[in-house]
């Protein structure tokens, strides 16, 4: 059946809210919620992220201390129960920069990620509905974005910024990222454009900018949670180089920053796994939870993949 | 020109096997039964039309027949044989070969099937790399014959399908129906969007082929005029059940159930007078709440309350198909009473 | 390319002009030029007298759509996936102001209800996926309806409908065209509903109309024969022997890239030598009844052609 399975009927863009809402299972939690939690992938991403987010919620209440203070007579001390995660060579407890670290990580991969999506969201299905003049213009800033390689660019761009403070991470992050992503949200409004429903709201006298964001957008909400979900690891990951490299804002704790100050002081020459060790894994965690995540969205909301679990 | 769908194998088929039998199946949106307890069986060869009113589950059981329902459809009761094998108890991989390659099916969404990113014929190339050893070329090759076969210009094979009419799309659709030779091709409307001269040739084509290919069709359409002219036996839908089944030439002498009456009344006269026409009155239950008794009754013009005992059957039992005649067969209390 | 050539008719209020043909002879595409869906490259479009094919403004735009409304032939794909039946009837009430605020929700289920889609509450809170072919095309009946249109423009309105309530909505069409001295182009395959509610029939093949003029007229004396052709192929259980139709190749790409001559020619049993070399024109081969044939509609140059052939 291969072409013809994923349009068998005529649900193939049966999108996920509406899905789950006619499914039999109708429970307190919002449909794409339970849809996901029931889908093994995305649940354990949303597990390992959600655990993340919390951490990052309530780091204030477990860091043992203020992540900066120094304290020369703890330095480099291995994990202990004093200090779980060790200290660094200044004797800033690591613990507590991982945890505080999180919530600067997650706030900028987010962040970067919200910027991204929504530029690849509105320039994408605009361009792919009006066409003509509009879409040639957003085609070629794709096409010059996506050409632009990203890290080469970033470490330009901070080596030359004086402030490198986290809005500048974000702008720069978001503002480089959301090339590829406008691309495919452009091919796939492309294909839903032709479909009549679109040319019915158009004879009903709906304006572009409704068609866009109230008729197409919700058609295409699956795709562009995935986008979201995927800028926003590559952002974590893209951040964590330039700290790890020296490029990052050196006033703030993060998970880059940890690395980078352990890797500065040769700390592995002397032994030391723990500073590498703890905001790496932190850092891998998150990323591998939104892979899950990502891998649970895509599986979700592709009905070939969706029916071949099924029909198991 | 058949020859195109390979060489045609001897057709030996005397006494008909049966190919396809549901047993007092069900099919279920959630709690709303669609199809209810239907009896219904396909011989090996045969081409069975299914008509009734929009909405009385004649998609649902292509579907589950298909085995491609999704929730919240399910089945809720009785089995489906294909060649005595029970279906609803396939693993993925049986129901994989079972599609397309046993039972194939045009849908009656067709003209918004295909991909619309994608030319048609790489989507004939793809559906049929997916099921046998074929290189591209050939898969083309083949491609382009299948689409005269329905009457397309084979260089339409590098359209998208947005740049087909409707009708082109549904050829299409037939085409790819008919690509792997299944023995049972399920048409769901596929006719609808045809002119009548298209229409009477690709019907024409797929007797022509099923005659020589011995493929059984089971046809669903909401034509009963055009049933008559193609189908052997009729199935009469309303509501989920099957209320009446005979074969096609008597059913059109000689149709029982009030319903059926009432369908081939509502076909507007080609020749003489103009008359207004008044269809079935009332509209099609909700399913979620179906009428005791004959499910027809508060539409049926042979329901009052004068005739009591009568009145009170249709209102309180629901009819069961009986058998008047060979081979036709009638859910009704008034047939049942007067024979 | 040209899907339609050189096509003229008029819609009065208060009559319903059906428009045949063989599937891809391009009458989507002029439903979908009145709709405003598709620029003509040529020609005009008259509203009240008006040219509106090139109106561009919104406010025109959104007059023009307040007056012609238009059903689309495939109900799968005109509804949106992911809205409610709601939504769909309620837009177009809002657009165009038909109702006071509060009055929407009354309005909507009118309009269900209108339609036979009882209980319309319920109706109204389903996504399309949960209704039949049949259910889904009364609502975008129903949704044609919702601005209370001058003109109708129906693109097959009925062919996924069964007979029952195809004669419901064809009487539904008659009342309207009564009531509201509505203008109906009823699209359609189905010569025999053409014949119970049109005054006037189209015919048309490859892109041309080839035969117009009043229904009865038409459909009972034929003049082209294309149009004989059509109504021997009309499903009829009385008729037991038929003369095979025989397949032809290719014609249905017969619209695009036309040869000079009559469009007909290679199936026409009719035909004559001039047949293939110049195109006929529309004749009125007698009272209100016009047809594009050499042979049973010759214009009065051809005739004398004929004649002196004749002769000779
Ligand atoms: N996904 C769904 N969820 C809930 N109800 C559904 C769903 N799909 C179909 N139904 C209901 O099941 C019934 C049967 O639908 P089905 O599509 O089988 O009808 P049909 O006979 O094919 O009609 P038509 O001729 O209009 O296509 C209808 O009343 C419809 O409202
Ligand atoms: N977007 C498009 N691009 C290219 N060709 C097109 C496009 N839309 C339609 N066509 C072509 O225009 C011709 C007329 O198509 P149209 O849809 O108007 O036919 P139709 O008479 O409505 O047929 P049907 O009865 O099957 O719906 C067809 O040959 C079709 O292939
Ligand atoms: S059982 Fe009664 S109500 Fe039902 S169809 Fe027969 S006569 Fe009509
Ligand atoms: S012009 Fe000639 S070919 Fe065309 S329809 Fe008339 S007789 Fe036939
Ligand atoms: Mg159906
Ligand atoms: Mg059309």
């Amino acid at each position: 059946m291969s072409q013809l399975q994923p349009t068998v009927g005529d649900v193939e863009i049966v999108p996920l809210s509406v899905a789950a809402a006619s499914g039999p299972s109708r429970r307190r939690l919002p449909g794409w919620l339970s849809l996901l939690l029931a889908n093994p992938k995305s649940r354990v991403g949303l597990g390992l992220v959600g655990f993340m987010v919390i951490v990052a919620l309530i780091s204030p209440l477990i860091s043992v201390s203020h992540p900066t203070d120094f304290n020369l007579l703890a330095a480099r001390q291995a994990p202990s129960w004093h200090h779980l995660f060790g200290t660094t060579d200044q004797g800033s407890d690591i613990f507590s920069q991982v945890v505080l670290g999180a919530r600067r990580s997650l706030i900028l991969g987010a962040a970067s990620a919200l910027l991204a999506t929504v530029l690849a969201t509105v320039l994408g299905i605009l361009a792919a509905y009006s066409g003509g003049i509009i879409d040639e213009v957003v085609n070629f800033l794709t096409n010059v974005f996506l050409v632009i390689p990203t890290i080469p660019l970033l470490i330009v761009i901070s080596s030359y910024l004086k402030a490198r403070g986290m809005t500048t991470m974000i702008l720069v992050l978001g503002l480089t990222l959301w090339s590829f992503e406008a691309r495919i949200l452009r091919g796939q409004a492309l294909s839903l454009k032709n479909r009549d429903f679109v040319q019915a709201a158009k004879v009903a006298g709906e304006s572009t900018w409704r068609i866009v964001f109230g008729e197409l957008m919700p058609n295409m909400i699956s795709r562009i949670a995935a986008a979201f979900v995927l800028v926003f690891y590559v952002a974590l990951l893209v951040d964590a180089g330039l700290e790890f490299l020296g490029l990052g804002d050196n006033t703030h704790v993060s998970w880059g920053m940890t690395l980078y100050w352990a890797q500065t002081n040769s700390a592995v020459l002397q032994g030391e796994w723990w500073p590498f060790f703890f905001p790496g894994l932190a850092l891998v965690l998150t990323v591998v939870g939104l892979v899950f995540l990502l891998a649970g969205i895509d599986e979700v909301s592709n009905p070939r993949l969706r029916n071949l679990r099924r029909s198991k | 020109m058949i020859s195109v769908v390979g060489e045609p194998e001897p057709v030996t088929r005397p006494a008909r096997e049966t190919l396809l039998e549901l047993r007092g199946l069900s099919v279920a949106y959630g709690d709303v039964r669609a199809v209810d307890n239907i009896d219904l069986t396909i011989s090996a060869g045969e081409i069975l039309g299914l008509a009734g009113e929009s909405g009385c589950g004649k998609t649902t059981v292509a579907n589950a027949v298909m085995q491609i329902l999704r929730p919240p459809a399910h089945i809720a009761g009785g089995s489906i044989l294909f060649r005595g094998e029970d279906l609803t108890a396939l693993s993925a991989e049986g129901l994989r070969k079972h599609r397309w390659r046993n039972v194939s099916m045009v849908f009656q969404s067709a003209m918004s099937a295909l991909n619309p990113v994608m030319r048609v014929g790489n989507q004939f190339v793809d559906m049929m790399r997916a099921h046998e050893r074929i290189d591209k070329r050939r898969a083309l090759a083949r491609t382009g014959e299948l689409l005269e076969i329905v009457g397309i210009d084979p260089r339409r094979i590098r359209a998208y399908p947005h740049e087909l009419s409707g009708g082109m799309r549904q050829r299409v659709i037939i085409a790819m129906a008919l690509a792997l030779r299944p023995e049972l091709v399920i048409m769901d409307e596929p006719t609808t969007a045809l002119d009548v001269v298209v229409q009477r040739e690709i019907l024409q084509q797929v007797s022509d082929l099923q005659a020589e290919l011995g493929f059984a069709v089971l046809f669903i359409t909401h034509d009963l005029s055009l049933l008559f002219e193609f189908a052997e036996r009729i199935a009469i839908m309303y509501a989920g059940e099957i209320v009446e089944e005979a074969p096609g030439g008597r059913l059109h002498r000689n149709a029982r159930h009030p319903y059926t009456l009432g369908l081939m009344r509502s076909f507007p006269p080609l020749t003489g007078p103009i008359v207004r026409m008044t269809g079935i009155p009332g509209s099609p239950p909700d399913l979620a709440a179906p009428p005791a008794g004959c499910r027809f009754h508060p539409r049926c013009p042979h329901c009052a309350a004068g005739d009591t005992e009568l009145f009170a059957l249709q209102t309180a039992v629901r009819p069961t198909l009986e058998e008047i005649a060979p081979g036709h067969q009638v859910a009704c209390h008034l047939v049942e009473r007067d024979g | 390319m040209h899907a339609a050539d050189d096509v003229t008719f008029v819609l009065r209020p208060g009559t319903i002009t059906a428009l045949v043909g063989e599937s891809g002879s391009g009458k989507s595409t002029v439903a979908r030029l009145l709709a405003r869906l598709y620029q003509p490259t040529a020609g005009q479009v008259l509203f009240d007298g008006v040219d509106v094919a090139g109106a561009r403004r919104r406010r025109d735009l959104l007059r023009y759509r307040s007056q012609v409304q238009m059903i689309f032939q495939d109900p799968f794909g005109s509804l949106n996936p992911v809205k409610t039946i709601r939504h769909h009837l309620a837009r177009p009430l809002r657009i165009h102001g038909r109702v006071e605020r509060g009055g929407v929700e009354a309005r909507v289920q009118e309009l269900l209800e209108t339609v036979g889609l009882v209980p319309a509450e319920k109706y109204a809170a389903k996504f399309p996926h949960e209704l039949s072919g049949g259910q889904r095309q009364r609502v975008a009946i129903a949704r044609a309806l919702a601005v209370e249109p001058a003109v109708l423009v129906a693109d097959e309105p009925t062919s996924m409908l069964d007979v029952s309530i195809r004669v419901g909505i064809l009487n539904l069409m008659l009342d309207l065209k009564e009531r509201e001295r509505l203008a109906f182009l009823y699209v359609t395959h189905d010569l025999a509903s053409a014949r119970y509610v049109a005054d006037t029939v189209l015919v048309m093949y490859a892109g041309q109309i080839v035969e117009q003029g009043a229904a009865e007229q038409v459909l009972q004396r034929p003049l082209h024969p294309y149009t004989q052709l059509l109504l021997a192929s009309v499903p009829d259980p009385a008729v037991t022997e038929r003369a095979p139709i025989t397949a032809r190749k290719g014609l249905a790409a017969a619209a695009v890239d036309p040869p000079p001559g009559c469009r007909f020619v290679e199936r026409c049993p009719l035909r004559i030598p001039v047949c293939s070399e110049r195109t006929p024109e529309l004749v009125e081969a007698s009272p209100g009844q016009s047809a594009r044939c050499h042979v049973t509609a010759p214009s009065p140059a051809r005739r004398e052609d004929l004649h002196v052939e004749h002769v000779q």
